[in-house]
C-alpha cells in the first residue's frame, strides 16, 4: 500500500486561526504551524497534500504554507457538521486511495529520527490496512480524545489490533470495553489526531451522513468504530508527542516543546532557568 | 422444637475423615458434608487435635473459601462441641480470658487475638472460658476476611475502579451533560427525574442472595425477583414507582442534597462534608453521589476543594442539586426500598455525567449491570449492605436472578467459585403470559406488619450455617431450591394456588429449618387468622426478606381479593394491639397495593413549567425562603418560587400544598399537650422523687457523680476469690443431705419465686421499649413461648414434683405493669396452679441528656468494640453528632423530647425486694403462705434457674442471708464478678470496677440468681415479719433508704429509640441512675454466700443474637426437661 496523499482538517469554528500562527521550529526557523505541519506530511513521502477550510479561508492558508502552496488542494467545508464531515469532504481530494489524515490543530515533536506521520505511514504500508496513531492517556484527558480498545498484535510492541472506538468516553465505559492488556492501570490508547484510512472510511462516512439529520455532525470515530467490524484496523503508538495547539497553554507548550527538542535548546533552557530563578527571588 | 437434629446428633455414618478433607475435597459428595460427621462421639482431646490441624491449614491455605470454612470449623468446635465435652467430663477449670487478648479483638487483631488465645490455652489447658474467646476470635475472623473479599471484588468490578483512583479535581474526567445546561427562557434549569420500582423476591431464596454465598456456591444462589409499583391501600390513587430520584443544575457553587422523605437538606460546600455519612439523614444521597463517580471516593481526604471539582464537573460557578423522594413507604417493607432508591439516585447521576447512553428512558442492560455494581459500592460506603438482588427494581417486570460462576476475565478469578455480580434474566411473556401475571396481582395481598427487626444477625447465622453445611439446614437449602423451580413453573402456568402451597411449604420447611427465628408469635397468628377467616381461599404465605413480621405477603382466591385487602387490615391491627407491648412494632400495619412494573428504573427530563421537583419538596424548602428577604435570594429561586407559585395554583398534583405550607409556617398549638401532661401523671403516680432527681442534676452537672465516679477507688484491692469462698455445685450434688433439706423444703411450701420483670429488655429490641417479659421469643414444646411462661413452666414442674406449687412473683415497673396484668388475663394467666402475683414498682427516675463529659468517658475512655472500616467511620460522625445534639439541647436537662414512658427509667435492680415490702406483695404471701422462708430471685433472662432442690439445701444450712450464683466467666460475661475486695469475697459490678483488666482477672460472673432468707433480710433492714404484715408503710420507708443511702448511685447511658416518620427510628443515649441488688453483698451484716453453677443453669439471655446459640448448644433442650408446659 502506498500512501501519496495526506488530508489536514482546518476548518473547525474554533480551529480556524490556529494553523496560522507562528512557531519557531526545531532548526530555529519561525514558521506557521500550517508549515510545520505540511512539511510532517511531505517527510512522510506524499507528494500532494489536501487542507479542508472553511470557505474563504483558502488564501490566508496559502499564504501560511510558507513554499508548499503549490502542494495543496484546498477542499472547502461548507457546513459545520464536524470532524467526519470534514473528512469525508476530502472524498474527490483522495479519490479512492487511502490517505494519510492530520488535523490543523496538531503539531508533533518525534523522538527518532523518523518525523511521528513517517512512523505512521511505514507501518500502514507494511501492514496493508488502516492504521491510527495513538498515544497512552490519562484516563482524565479521556474528555478531550476518542479512544480505542483492542490488544496487542503478537511480536509488535508498538502495534494493536482495534475492536472498539469510543468518542470521548467516560471512564466508566473506558474501563468497561476499552482495557488493553499490558498499559499501565488508568491509561487509555487515545487519538494522536494522526491515521492512515483506507477508502472504505469513505463509504462509511457516506453512509453515516446519509442516515443523520441535515444540519447534525458526525464523529470520525463512529465510522472508525464500524471500520474495525469490517477490515482489518490497526492502532501504532508512534515514537513521539503530540501538541494541541487549540488547548490552553497549548501553544506555549508546544514551542517549548519544539525548541527543548532542536537546535536552541540550551538556549531555551537557559532562559526557562533564568524565569524559574527569578520567580524563587 | 422445629429443628431436627443438633450437635453431636449426625446421624450418618462417621467416617475416619479429617475435617480438612471436608473442606479441600475435590468431590461434592465430600465437602459438603457436615461438620458432625467428623466429631460425632470424640473426645476432649481428638476435638482438641482437630482444632490444631485446622489452624494450621487455615494459616497455609492461600483459599479464600478454604480458610474461611476453616475458620467456622473452628468457631464451632469452640463455641459447640468442646464446651459440652467439657462439660460432661467436669471440668472445673477455671481458665480466665486474658485480658491482653480481649484487646486486640476490640481492635480487630484477630489474628493476635487468636494466638494470645492459643497460647493460654496451652499454658492452662483447654477450658469453658478460653473456649468462648476462641470462637469469638474465630467467628469475626472468619466475618472480617468474608468482608474483606466482598469490599475487594466491589472495587474490583470494571467500570468501579478508576473512581478509585481519581485524587485530584483537575482529573475528574466526567461532565454534566449539555442538555442539563440549557436554560429555560426563565433562566432555571431543567430537572431529570428518575422513577424506580422496587422489588419483591417471590421464591424467598432461602437468603441465597448473601454476598459470600452467592460468591461460594453460585449454583444455588436463585431467587425470583419481580419489579413492583406500590400504593397504600386506601391512601393512595393508584400503584407508582415507590422511589425517585430528581437532579439539576444551580448557579451555586454547591452540592445540595435534600432527602424529602426524611426531611434533610444541606449545602454540601465541602469533600469532607461528602464524605461524612452519619452527620445528617443524607447519608444515602453521598453514598449515591459517591459511587456514582460525581464525587468519586478516591478523592476523600485529598485535602481538595468541592468547588474545583463541581467546576470540572458543570462549569465554574456551578453546582448541582440531588433529591431523594419515597412516596411514604414505611421502613421495614422488605421491598428494599432504601437499595433501590440508592439505585435510583445512582442512575439518575450516571446519566446526567454521561456513563449511561440514554439520559432518558429505560437503562440498557450494561448499565443496569452498572446501576447494581455502583449500589453495591454505595451499600459497603454507607456501611449497610443488602443482598444482591436488592437492586431488582432497576430492572423491568419478573427476572431470575442467579449467581454466577466466576470466569478468567473476572476480578474474583482463581479467589471465589463465584461472581460478586449475578445475572439476570427477564422473562418474556412467552414465558410468564400476560395473564398469569394478572393472577399473581389477583390474588396476592402484600402487606407491612408493622414490626421492625434487625435482620444482620439473621444474615450472620445464614452464612454460618452454610459454611458449616449442618444436615438439617444444608438439606433446608436444597429444599428451597426445589421450591423456586416449583414456584417458577407454577407461575409459568398461572397457578397461583400452587404457587402459595410452594411459598407456604417454603416458609414451614427450609426457611425454618435454617433460621427458626423467621417465623415470629406474630407472623404465626396472623396466618392463622387468615386460614381462620378464609378458609380454603386463604391460598398460602409468602414471606419476605430476612424476618417476618415486617413485609409479607398473603395469597388468596382471586374473587376474595378485595374482601382480604380489608380483613388482613383488620386482623393485622387486632394482633398488633394485643402484641404491641410484647414484640417491637414500629408502626401500625398496612395493606399494599402495587402493579408489577415492566420499566424498569426510568428517567424523563422536566423542562419549562414542568421543571418542578416532587411536591413534599416545596413543604421542605419553601417555607425557610419565605423568611429570608426576598431580594437577597438567588436568581434561581426566586425563579423557583415563582412558578411554584403559579404551579400550586393550578396543578392538581399541588392540591393540598397551600394548606400545608399554611400550616408549617404557623404551627397549630402544640400537639404533644397531652403526652406533656401524662408524662407528669406518669411520675407523679410512680413514685417520682423530685427532689432526689434535682440533687442527681446537680450532682451530675457538678461532676461529682458521672461514669468515671461510678468506679471504686484506684487503689481498691481487688483479686480473684480463693478456693474457700464459693462452693461448686457439682460437689454439693454428692451431699445427699442437702437435696433431702432442699427437697422436704419444697414440700413443706417454704420457697417462693420472684422473677424480675421489669425491664424493657433494652439490648433485647435495642431500645424499643416493650415488655421483655412478654416477648414469645422462641418455639418451646411445639410453640412460641413468652419468658413469663418459661418460668411459670419450671414452677409448674416444681410443684407437680414435690406436691406444693411455689408462690410466683412477677415483678413490673410503671413500664411494664399495666402490659403485663393485661396479658396474664389475656392468657388465663397461664392455668398457673398455684399463687401468681405481679408487683408493682414503686421507684421511677426521669431519664436526663447525657453530659458530653460522659458521653466522651463513655465513647473514648472505655475500651470500645472497633468497627469494620467504613462502618467505624460512619460511627464516629454519628457519634460526634450526638455529642453536639447533647450539648444544643443541655447537659443534664431532663429528656423529654420522645414518648413519656420513653422518658423514665427503672432505678435499679436493688429495689426490686423492698418494692415487694412497699407494695403488699410480701405481705400477701406471707399471709396466704406463714411458712415461707425462702425466696429465689432471678432474672428474666436466666432461664435455666429453677428451684432445684440441692442449691435451696445448700442455702438453708449455710444459714446464709444472701446465696448468689455465680457462672464460670466466658469472654462475653461482661460486667463485673465476684471478687475480693480489700480481702472480702463480695460481688462487683462491672462499672465499679477501678481498671477495665480487672475483670479478667475474676473467675465467676454474677448470674443474679439469689437465694434469699426472708427473715434474715428483714433483720438486715432493721425489720420483722411483723412490720411487713403490719404495713407500715413509713417505718418500711425509711428502712428501705437506709440501706439505700449506704450503697452507691451509678450513673449509666442507655440508648432509646425514638420513632418517627414512617417506621424510621432514632437512638439516642440518656443518662439515668440506678442502685443495684448485687452490692448488697458489700454491706459487712449480711452474711452473702456464692455458688458455681453450670452454665446453663446461670446462662442470661439479653440479645435475640444469642437465640441461635442458645438452641444450638443444649440450653433450650435443658429448659425443656425442666418445664412442664401448660
Amino acid at each position: 500500500m502506498k500512501i501519496t496523499k495526506a488530508l489536514i482538517t482546518a476548518a473547525a469554528k474554533n480551529q480556524r486561526t490556529l494553523p496560522l500562527q507562528t512557531l519557531v521550529d526545531r532548526d530555529g526557523i519561525p514558521r506557521t504551524a500550517l508549515a510545520i505541519i505540511i512539511e510532517e506530511a511531505l517527510a512522510a513521502g506524499v507528494d500532494r497534500i489536501g487542507v479542508v477550510v472553511s470557505p474563504g479561508d483558502q488564501a490566508a492558508y496559502a499564504a501560511a504554507a510558507g513554499g508548499h502552496a503549490s502542494r495543496l488542494d484546498f477542499v472547502e467545508q461548507k457546513e459545520a457538521r464536524g470532524f467526519g464531515h470534514a473528512v469525508w469532504c476530502g472524498r474527490e481530494f483522495t479519490a479512492g486511495e487511502s490517505f494519510l489524515l492530520l488535523v490543523g490543530d496538531h503539531v508533533y515533536v518525534s523522538t527518532v529520527a523518523a518525523g511521528c506521520a513517517r512512523q505512521l505511514v511505514e507501518v500502514a504500508s507494511r501492514e496493508a490496512c488502516a492504521v491510527s496513531a495513538v498515544q497512552a492517556t490519562h484516563e482524565s484527558k479521556l474528555p478531550y480524545f476518542g479512544a480505542v480498545g483492542g490488544k496487542r498484535v503478537a511480536g509488535q510492541s508498538h502495534l494493536y489490533e482495534v475492536s472498539e472506538v469510543l468518542e470521548k468516553p467516560t471512564p466508566t465505559e473506558a474501563e468497561q470495553r476499552l482495557i488493553v492488556p499490558g498499559l499501565r492501570s488508568g491509561r487509555y490508547l487515545c487519538y494522536f489526531g494522526m491515521h492512515v484510512l483506507t477508502p472504505t472510511v469513505m463509504e462509511l462516512l457516506e453512509t453515516r451522513l446519509g442516515s443523520t439529520p441535515a444540519g447534525t455532525g458526525i464523529h470520525l470515530s463512529t465510522a472508525l468504530a464500524e471500520l474495525s467490524r469490517r477490515e482489518r484496523y490497526l492502532a501504532f503508538e508512534a515514537e513521539g508527542a503530540r501538541y494541541d495547539i487549540g488547548s490552553k497553554y497549548g501553544l506555549l507548550t508546544a514551542q517549548l516543546a519544539l525548541a527543548l527538542s532542536g537546535r536552541d535548546r540550551e538556549e531555551v533552557l537557559g532562559g526557562l532557568v533564568e524565569l524559574l530563578a527569578q520567580r524563587a527571588r | 422444637m422445629t429443628r431436627g437434629l443438633r450437635f453431636g446428633e449426625f446421624a450418618g455414618e462417621v467416617e475416619n475423615r479429617s475435617l480438612i478433607e471436608l473442606i479441600t475435597s475435590p468431590h461434592p459428595e465430600v465437602r459438603n458434608l457436615p461438620l458432625e460427621s467428623v466429631t460425632a462421639g470424640a473426645s476432649t482431646t481428638r476435638l482438641l487435635e482437630l482444632t490444631v490441624e485446622l489452624d494450621a491449614f487455615r494459616r497455609q491455605s492461600d483459599n479464600l473459601y478454604q480458610r474461611v470454612r476453616a475458620l467456622f470449623f473452628l468457631h464451632a468446635l469452640h463455641r459447640f462441641h468442646l464446651p459440652a465435652r467439657l462439660a460432661m467430663e467436669g471440668s472445673g477449670a477455671k481458665g480466665l480470658v486474658p485480658f491482653r487478648g480481649f484487646e486486640h479483638l476490640l481492635h480487630r487483631r484477630f489474628e493476635e487475638a487468636v494466638d494470645t488465645f492459643l497460647f493460654q490455652q496451652t499454658a492452662e489447658g483447654p477450658s469453658d472460658g478460653i473456649s468462648s474467646a476462641l470462637a469469638s476470635a474465630y467467628h469475626r475472623l472468619a466475618f472480617q476476611t468474608l468482608a474483606d473479599q466482598v469490599r475487594r471484588s466491589v472495587r474490583s468490578v470494571r467500570g468501579n475502579q478508576w473512581m478509585f483512583r481519581m485524587g485530584h479535581p483537575m482529573d475528574q474526567p466526567l461532565r454534566v451533560r449539555p442538555e442539563l445546561k440549557e436554560r429555560a427562557a426563565d433562566g432555571s434549569y431543567p430537572i431529570l427525574r428518575e422513577q424506580t420500582p422496587v422489588r419483591m423476591d417471590l421464591t424467598h431464596s432461602a437468603w441465597s442472595d448473601i454476598f459470600f454465598l452467592g460468591m461460594d456456591y453460585p449454583e444455588g444462589a436463585k431467587v425470583l425477583n419481580i419489579s413492583v409499583d406500590l400504593g397504600v391501600h386506601g391512601r393512595d390513587a393508584a400503584p407508582r414507582p415507590p422511589v425517585s430520584a430528581w437532579l439539576r443544575v444551580l448557579d451555586e457553587p454547591v452540592l445540595r442534597l435534600t432527602s424529602v422523605d426524611l426531611g434533610a437538606t444541606a449545602d454540601l460546600v465541602s469533600l469532607s462534608d461528602v464524605f461524612d455519612f452519619a452527620k445528617d439523614y443524607l447519608g444515602l444521597l453521598k453514598a449515591a453521589v459517591i459511587a456514582s463517580g460525581v464525587v468519586p471516593p478516591g478523592i476523600e481526604g485529598s485535602g481538595h476543594s468541592l468547588q474545583d471539582l463541581l467546576a470540572r464537573l458543570v462549569g465554574t460557578g456551578r453546582g448541582l442539586e440531588i433529591v431523594s423522594c419515597v412516596n411514604d413507604i414505611p421502613k421495614g417493607s422488605r421491598l428494599a426500598v432504601s437499595t433501590n432508591l440508592l439505585g435510583s439516585l445512582i442512575s439518575v447521576c450516571m446519566r446526567a455525567t454521561g456513563q449511561a447512553a440514554s439520559l432518558t428512558g429505560p437503562l440498557a442492560e450494561p448499565e443496569r449491570r452498572l446501576v447494581l455494581a455502583r449500589a453495591l459500592l454505595g451499600e459497603w460506603l454507607g456501611g449497610s449492605g443488602g443482598g444482591w438482588q436488592d437492586s431488582g427494581g432497576v430492572w423491568p417486570g419478573i427476572k431470575l436472578i442467579t449467581g454466577h460462576v466466576a470466569g478468567e476475565d473476572d476480578p474474583e478469578w482463581g479467589i471465589s467459585r463465584g461472581r460478586l455480580m449475578p445475572s439476570h434474566h427477564v422473562y418474556s411473556r412467552e414465558e410468564i403470559p400476560e395473564s398469569a401475571r394478572r393472577a399473581l396481582q389477583d390474588s396476592l395481598v402484600v402487606v407491612h406488619g408493622g414490626m421492625a427487626q434487625n435482620v444482620g444477625p439473621i444474615l450472620e447465622m445464614v452464612t454460618e450455617k452454610y459454611l458449616l453445611r449442618s444436615a438439617a439446614e444444608w438439606s433446608g437449602r436444597q429444599d428451597a431450591l426445589s421450591v423456586l423451580d416449583e414456584v417458577v413453573s407454577a407461575l409459568r402456568k398461572g397457578d397461583i394456588r400452587a404457587l402459595g402451597a410452594a411459598t407456604t411449604r417454603n416458609f414451614r420447611g427450609p426457611i425454618q429449618a435454617i433460621i427458626p427465628w423467621a417465623s415470629t408469635h406474630f407472623t404465626e397468628q396472623l396466618i392463622a387468622r387468615a386460614s381462620e377467616a378464609f378458609g380454603s381461599d386463604f391460598w398460602g404465605f409468602w414471606m419476605l426478606g430476612g424476618m417476618s413480621g415486617g413485609g409479607m405477603g398473603f395469597i388468596f382466591a382471586p374473587e376474595r381479593k378485595q374482601e382480604a385487602q380489608a380483613r388482613m387490615r383488620e386482623i393485622m391491627l387486632q394482633t398488633k394491639r394485643e402484641l404491641q407491648t410484647a414484640l417491637p412494632f414500629a408502626m401500625d400495619p398496612v395493606v399494599f397495593d402495587y402493579a408489577i412494573n415492566e420499566q424498569g428504573t426510568v428517567a424523563d427530563l422536566l423542562t419549562g413549567n414542568d421543571a418542578l421537583m416532587p411536591s413534599n419538596y416545596y413543604a421542605l424548602t419553601v417555607p425557610g425562603l419565605l423568611r429570608l428577604d426576598r431580594h437577597g435570594l438567588p436568581v434561581q429561586r426566586r425563579v423557583e418560587l415563582d412558578k411554584f407559585g403559579a404551579a400550586a395554583r393550578t396543578n392538581p398534583d399541588l392540591r393540598g400544598m397551600v394548606q400545608t405550607l399554611f400550616d408549617v409556617l404557623l404551627p397549630k398549638g402544640r400537639t404533644d399537650r397531652a403526652d406533656a401532661l401524662s408524662l407528669v401523671d406518669l411520675l407523679a403516680s410512680n413514685g417520682f422523687d423530685r427532689s432526689q432527681h434535682e440533687q442527681i442534676r446537680s450532682d451530675l452537672k457538678d461532676g461529682r457523680i458521672g461514669l468515671a465516679q461510678n468506679r471504686l477507688r484506684a487503689d481498691t484491692g481487688i483479686e480473684d476469690v480463693q478456693s474457700g469462698d464459693v462452693a461448686l455445685a457439682s460437689a454439693l450434688a454428692q451431699v445427699p443431705a442437702l437435696r433431702r433439706l432442699g427437697e422436704a423444703a419444697l414440700a413443706a411450701g417454704e420457697v417462693a419465686v420472684v422473677t424480675l420483670a421489669a425491664g424493657a429488655g433494652s439490648r433485647w429490641t435495642q431500645g424499643a421499649g416493650v415488655c421483655k417479659a412478654l416477648h414469645p421469643f422462641a418455639k418451646l414444646g411445639g410453640k412460641h413461648r413468652t419468658f413469663i411462661e418459661a418460668h411459670l413452666a419450671k414452677s409448674r414442674k416444681v410443684g407437680k414434683t414435690f406436691g406444693a406449687v411455689p408462690p410466683h412473683v412477677f415483678t413490673t415497673s410503671y413500664f411494664t405493669h399495666g402490659p403485663t396484668a393485661e396479658f396474664l388475663e389475656r392468657v388465663n394467666r397461664y392455668r398457673y396452679p398455684g399463687l401468681l402475683e405481679l408487683s408493682e414498682g414503686r421507684s421511677v427516675g426521669q431519664r436526663l441528656i447525657p453530659m458530653v463529659r460522659d458521653l466522651r468517658f463513655q465513647w473514648e475512655e472505655m475500651p470500645q468494640q472497633r468497627l469494620d472500616v467504613q462502618q467505624q467511620k460512619v460511627r464516629d460522625s454519628l457519634r460526634a453528632a450526638l455529642m453536639n445534639w447533647a450539648q444544643s439541647v443541655g447537659e443534664a436537662g431532663d429528656y423529654t423530647d420522645n414518648l413519656p414512658l420513653q422518658c423514665l427509667h427503672p432505678v435499679g435492680h436493688f429495689y426490686e425486694i423492698p418494692n415487694l415490702l412497699r407494695n403488699g406483695t410480701l405481705a400477701r404471701l406471707l399471709r396466704e403462705r406463714p411458712n415461707l422462708k425462702t425466696l429465689l430471685l432471678h432474672n428474666i433472662d436466666t432461664l435455666g434457674a429453677d428451684l432445684d432442690p440441692v442449691l435451696l439445701g445448700a442455702h438453708l444450712q449455710s444459714g446464709a442471708c444472701l446465696t448468689f450464683e455465680v457462672i464460670t466467666r466466658r469472654l462475653e460475661d461482661r460486667g463485673g464478678g465476684l471478687a475480693r475486695v480489700n480481702g472480702r469475697p463480695r460481688l462487683v459490678e462491672g462499672l465499679a470496677m477501678p481498671r477495665e483488666e480487672d475483670e479478667f482477672r475474676l473467675s465467676y460472673y454474677n448470674s443474679m440468681t439469689t437465694w434469699i432468707d426472708i427473715d434474715a433480710l428483714l433483720a438486715a433492714f432493721g425489720l420483722t415479719r411483723e412490720d411487713v404484715l403490719g404495713g407500715d408503710d413509713a417505718r418500711i420507708t425509711a428502712a428501705i433508704r437506709t440501706v439505700a443511702l449506704r450503697l452507691p448511685t451509678y450513673i449509666t447511658l442507655k440508648e432509646v429509640k425514638k420513632r418517627w416518620g414512617h417506621g424510621q427510628e432514632d437512638i439516642f443515649p440518656v443518662a439515668q441512675f440506678e442502685k443495684l441488688w448485687s452490692d448488697l453483698t458489700a454491706l459487712p451484716e449480711i452474711d452473702s454466700r456464692f455458688i458455681v453453677v453450670p452454665r446453663l443453669r446461670g446462662q442470661q439471655l439479653k440479645d435475640q443474637a444469642q437465640l441461635d446459640g442458645w438452641l444450638r448448644d443444649g440450653s433450650a433442650a435443658y429448659l425443656e426437661s425442666i418445664s412442664e408446659w401448660e
